[in-house]
């Protein structure tokens, strides 16, 4: 277990140093941030200033240099845009997302779970046939279009729920979370459904595959044959050995919902990551995206480590430590 | 200690004469759903448009910038140049931060001076005269210049004034509200960065309180998004109307379209310093001995061929108004000599021929995308209209973030350019777009065709100096009709401010595409 965490980690730094080597190379190539951030009024000398100030002017291997020495200080630096520290620029909405991230994949489980299990058990039913068909909608619709039919039947026409944005928000362990309140549900519902629709199907045609994989196996059938309860059959045989490619898809899926929901941030305004990344893209503000993916890589490490113990509850003859 | 006492019965004794007034001012919230997110709260980190209109909100400066770009006072009640190099301003008895706290020359000099001094040299382009900010008694501030700067009251105007407390302060403690006291219409609630700046109403303000009780700016850069708030009814108003959505507005009962013409315009740019200019071929593709864009008839003959009308009217979707020169009738240095252009694409071939291109050449336009109103499907418009004179040309688009540094170092032979005319006159965009590139001045950084004509530069240096409006007047009008005379650069539109709001509420849209909640009414 030690091992296993220590080998992980190791890979982790190393991904996580050819990171930044491509991020600040790239960022280079496209253009200067200088020419974006500048105010167009300014002359060649406050230019010079401000490349300066950011430390622009030096090398690109000396501004690397520059970065990891502030690493080591627990420094990931300045916005050029915002004028603050990334990492708490990007942490600061962590939870916007995390709440947003976490509703999602929870009406995916809650959903997609028991219906693909029914579909599995009994196959032939139409109203089985109905809930696979209708997961076909569900991911072939794109994210962008159903957010925005969402708003305008919801929103716009009934009225029901708000169109955008975060509601008020409530401390929670030293954090302000927005499904504390009621408003703030209320604006929750429609973009986490709409990242939950993907996810949903996913899961459901995931489960769906695995049910009926296993229901043909010898042990189930020795199970039935020694008169074990149907029910336990089925929570207990079928569903641990089901779990185990639904788990992994639902730890990498997670993941991207915290590291790219962009699209529907971006239709519901919701103040969360996905946005700033992509404005710091659009913007080159380079330590924001170098502290960004540099979270997100650690991010999908330990998910897939928590995966992996995952694992071995749900299949003891899966070891940790064992070479894979 | 009686001070005290005596200052909270007048508050009580006040209070109860109050109530009868309050219960007519009662709660009116205001929604502003802003196509552009400011960076900060900080009003001195960065001088964007977003950002100052947001700052604008919370703070004001000694002069106060009109729609139309004129000086009103505001904290300053009067001005004057002492002397060619000297600026005093009389300051507004009796104003007070929205803390209590009382305003005065201190708290002028220290924000001036931190407006200057930030690192991220955002107001560089504001402060670089200031020399020194005095202040010669507390009602009067000495601003103290390098050279003689006409433009010094745009300057101030843009210079939002902060307590002289948080002189130091981070953008940190600007962002958590600390320092976000100000003098202005409104008072900082919350600020969630990215998504909504709450405020409420400043009962003191100096230039009447505003009728909103509580104002929420709503940070919405997402089109679908902004649109779907204004049709669903959570917002009053929103910036940027996308344009599908204009239809929807029209046929709604209570909403309206705004219209209002920006003082932003959009050129094309050409290269006309080099012999030989990349991306200019003969029609079958080999090098050309001259380059034909030096030439003034073969640019005369581009913008004839170019429909501007058309490509307002139909590419922009009404989002634009022709423009013929740096700035619209009203502003200083708009130029009655300015020859217009007409559109006449038989009379541009016959240019062509005369300048010895009757067969036309070939050229790649290149513009950004996505930065202005309709940019990339402007520039294939215009592409396909200089084909039909014979100009056979290919269009190519770039993200503003590679493009932005290619085009102003002069990368390309046409390409399309912008410049919001944010001092609402003429020496701002012709020091950044037309006179000689020179490092040291600090002139045509954004010269990206090499436009160096000495009548320009001459006309510049003489109206950078000169204080006296009414002698500075012809300098200004000169600079717009030497460069449009040329054609050094071709004029196509004006971008328009459009506005979504509901019929309750009523704007006059700004030249300089701020939006304001003070200056939103309701409708009567």
């Amino acid at each position: 277990m030690v091992t296993s965490i220590i080998r992980r980690l190791f890979q982790a730094i190393f991904v996580i140093v050819a990171m930044t080597i491509i991020v600040f190379i790239g960022v280079n190539v496209i253009g200067n941030p200088v020419d974006i951030l500048i105010n167009p009024d300014a002359n060649q000398a406050e230019r010079a200033r401000v490349i300066a100030h950011y430390g622009l002017d030096q090398p690109i291997w000396k501004q690397y240099l520059m970065f990891l020495q502030g690493l080591l200080h627990g420094d990931f630096g300045d916005s050029f845009v915002y004028g603050r520290p990334a990492l708490g620029l990007i942490l600061e909405r962590l939870p916007a997302t995390l709440e947003l991230a976490i509703t999602a994949l929870g009406i995916a489980l809650v959903v997609g779970l028991p219906l693909g299990l029914y579909a599995g058990l009994y196959p032939k039913r139409l109203s089985s046939k109905l809930i696979m068909s209708g997961s076909i909608l569900g991911f072939s619709l794109p994210t962008f279009w159903v957010g925005l039919m969402l708003i305008m039947v919801f929103s716009v026409e009934l009225g029901w729920l708000p169109t955008n944005g975060r509601g008020p928000t409530m401390e929670f362990l030293g954090v302000q979370w927005s499904f504390l309140t009621g408003e703030g549900l209320r604006h929750l519902l429609l973009p986490a459904f709409n990242l939950a629709l993907f996810k949903t199907s996913l899961i459901l045609r995931l489960t769906r595959a695995g049910v009926q994989e296993v229901l043909p196996q010898d042990y189930i059938k020795f199970a039935r044959a020694k008169g074990v309860r149907e029910s336990r059959i089925i929570g207990v045989h079928v569903f641990k050995n089901l779990m185990i490619p639904v788990v992994t898809i639902i730890g990498l899926e997670f993941g991207s919902l915290i590291a790219f929901s962009v699209v529907t941030e971006s239709i519901f305004a919701w103040p969360g990551m996905g946005k700033l990344i992509i404005d710091s893209i659009n913007l080159l503000d380079r330590p924001v995206i170098v502290a960004y993916l540099m979270m997100m890589v650690m991010l999908f490490v330990a998910l897939n480590f928590i995966i992996d113990i995952c694992y071995t509850i749900l299949d003891p003859r899966v070891r940790l430590d064992a070479k894979a | 200690m009686t001070a005290k006492i005596l200052q909270r019965a007048a508050i009580a004794l006040l209070g109860t004469i109050a109530i009868p007034a309050l219960a007519g001012a009662q709660e009116a919230p205001l929604t502003i759903g802003m196509s552009t997110t400011p960076t900060t709260i900080d009003p001195h980190e960065d001088s964007s448009a977003p950002n100052n209109a947001t700052s604008r909100h919370i703070w004001s400066s000694l002069i106060n910038r009109t729609g139309t770009s004129g000086n009103e006072p505001e904290l300053a009640t009067e001005w004057k140049p002492v002397d060619d190099t000297h600026w005093e301003f009389k300051l507004r008895d009796g104003v007070k931060f929205h803390d209590g706290s009382a305003f005065d020359a201190e708290d002028v000099v220290a924000s001036l001076l931190r407006a200057r001094d930030k690192p991220s040299q955002g107001f560089a382009s504001y402060t670089r005269n200031i020399s020194n900010v005095a202040a010669k008694d507390p009602m009067t501030v000495v601003v103290e210049t390098s050279v003689p700067d006409p433009l010094l009251l745009n300057s101030v105007s843009r210079i939002r004034i902060i307590s002289s407390d948080c002189k130091d302060a981070s953008v940190q403690d600007f962002d958590n509200g600390k320092c976000a006291v100000g003098t202005g219409p409104y008072s900082f609630v919350s600020y969630q960065p990215g998504s909504a700046l709450k405020l409420k109403r400043n009962d003191d303000y100096f230039a009447g309180a505003s009728h909103w009780s509580d104002v929420t700016l709503r940070f919405l850069p997402d089109d679908g998004a902004r649109l779907a708030s204004l049709l669903s009814n959570e917002i009053d108003l929103i910036e940027s109307l996308p344009a599908d959505g204009m239809s929807r507005v029209e046929s709604s009962d209570n909403l309206q379209i705004i219209n209002g013409q920006s003082s932003r315009l959009v050129y094309m740019g050409m290269d006309v310093s080099r012999d030989v200019s990349p991306f200019v071929k003969a029609t079958d593709g080999s090098a050309l001995e001259k380059n034909p864009l030096k030439d003034e008839k073969v640019r005369r003959a581009l913008l004839m061929s170019i429909n501007r009308e058309a490509i307002v009217e139909r590419v922009m979707q009404k989002n634009g108004t022709v423009a013929d020169q740096f700035v619209a009738e009203g502003y200083a240095g708009h130029s009655d000599a300015v020859e217009k252009v007409p559109y006449d694409p038989e009379q541009a071939k016959a240019l062509l021929a005369e300048a010895g291109y009757p067969d036309g050449f070939s050229v790649t336009l290149h513009g950004p995308s996505g930065r202005y109103v309709k940019d990339a499907e402007v520039l294939q418009a215009v592409g396909q209209m200089f084909t039909r004179i014979g100009i056979r040309s290919q269009v190519e688009v770039l993200p503003w973030s590679m493009y932005s540094e290619k085009y102003s170092d002069g990368a390309y032979s046409i390409f399309l350019g912008s410049w919001g005319v944010n001092t609402g006159e003429t020496t701002n965009p012709a020091v950044a777009l037309v006179a000689t590139r020179n490092e040291e001045k600090g002139t045509g950084r954004y010269n990206g065709g090499g436009v160096s004509d000495p009548k320009i530069d001459e006309t510049l240096a003489k109206a950078s100096s000169t204080l006296d409006e009414a002698a500075r007047t012809p300098l200004l009008e000169d600079l717009s009709t030497e460069t449009f005379n040329n054609l050094w650069l071709l004029p196509m539109h004006y971008e328009n401010v459009v506005l979504g709001a509901k019929k309750s509420v009523t704007y006059t849209p700004r030249g300089d595409k701020y939006t304001l909640a003070y200056e939103v009414k309701p409708a009567q």
